[in-house]
């Protein structure tokens, strides 16, 4: 048994569902969807029931049967949203205090409180280690372009090298 | 005349002003605040008519308008709801 209920009219589909099965803001979500395709009127129905008229915006010349199956889809779909709508408002209601914590850190971050306090502190994080070079990589320009001058130069010595 | 009915719990009673206010321009709008519903009652003009606007149509796209701004403020009123801490210092 479903608890949605679709009653099709002349060119207008009304639909009733149980307000406390589903979230207020998933019914917000799916009637905004289709607020530009379809004319949609909430209303409350008989104990604690909501009710959505859809209508098409544009019925143009189609023939009445035609009408009907587009009022009758659009029913489904409206059906279909309002249960994604309600998924996804639980995926978020359960992940709350996850994101409430990302944009803690976030935002703490850029304050500069999430590195721990003032600037000596973080200084004091950073002494002579970050210069240590176990590969022997680290080699300044001067020195690796001394070396060449002191080699091509010879034991005589020598003003040349690279300026 | 048209009577439109927004019941209280669905729509925003500012959103329903702001919507009058927009479609004022092409119809005679009387609000009505009942316990339970907005109340509207649309006449439309004869320019709009002669415009070849029905009634029916202009009154949807209200209701439309309404609806829309209802939930953006909904969106907008849980997003502010939502307590964000406070920067340290």
């Amino acid at each position: 048994m479903t608890d949605f209920t679709t009653t099709l009219g002349d060119g207008i589909v009304r639909m009733e569902l149980e307000e406390s099965l589903y979230p207020r803001e998933a019914l917000y979500g799916a009637a905004y969807v289709f607020i530009d395709r379809c004319y949609v009127h909430l209303d409350r129905g008989a104990s604690g029931r909501i009710q959505v008229d859809l209508r098409l915006k544009a019925p143009g010349s189609a023939p009445e049967a035609e009408a009907r199956a587009a009022l009758e889809a659009m029913a489904v779909e409206l059906q279909n949203e309002i249960l994604g709508q309600a998924w996804r408002h639980q995926i978020m209601e359960e992940n709350r205090s996850l994101l409430e914590s990302i944009a803690t850190r976030a935002l703490g971050g850029g304050t500069g409180a999430a590195a721990g306090g003032s600037l000596d502190d973080l200084l004091a994080g950073v002494d002579g280690d970050a210069f240590e070079d176990p590969l022997g990589i680290a080699v300044s320009w001067e020195q690796k372009y001394a070396k060449k001058t002191d080699a091509a130069t010879g034991p005589a010595g020598g003003e040349g090298g690279a300026s | 005349m048209i009577e439109l009915r927004f019941h209280r719990d669905l729509y925003d009673g500012f959103a329903v002003d702001e919507a009058a206010k927009v479609y004022g321009a092409y119809a005679a709008m009387d609000l009505v605040r009942e316990p339970e519903t907005f109340v509207v009652r649309v006449t439309a003009s004869s320019e709009t008519i002669a415009g070849g606007i029905d009634e029916r149509t202009l009154c949807a796209e209200m209701s439309n308008y309404a609806l829309g701004l209802s939930i953006e403020k909904a969106s907008q009123t849980a997003a502010a709801g939502v307590t964000t801490p406070e920067a340290p210092r």
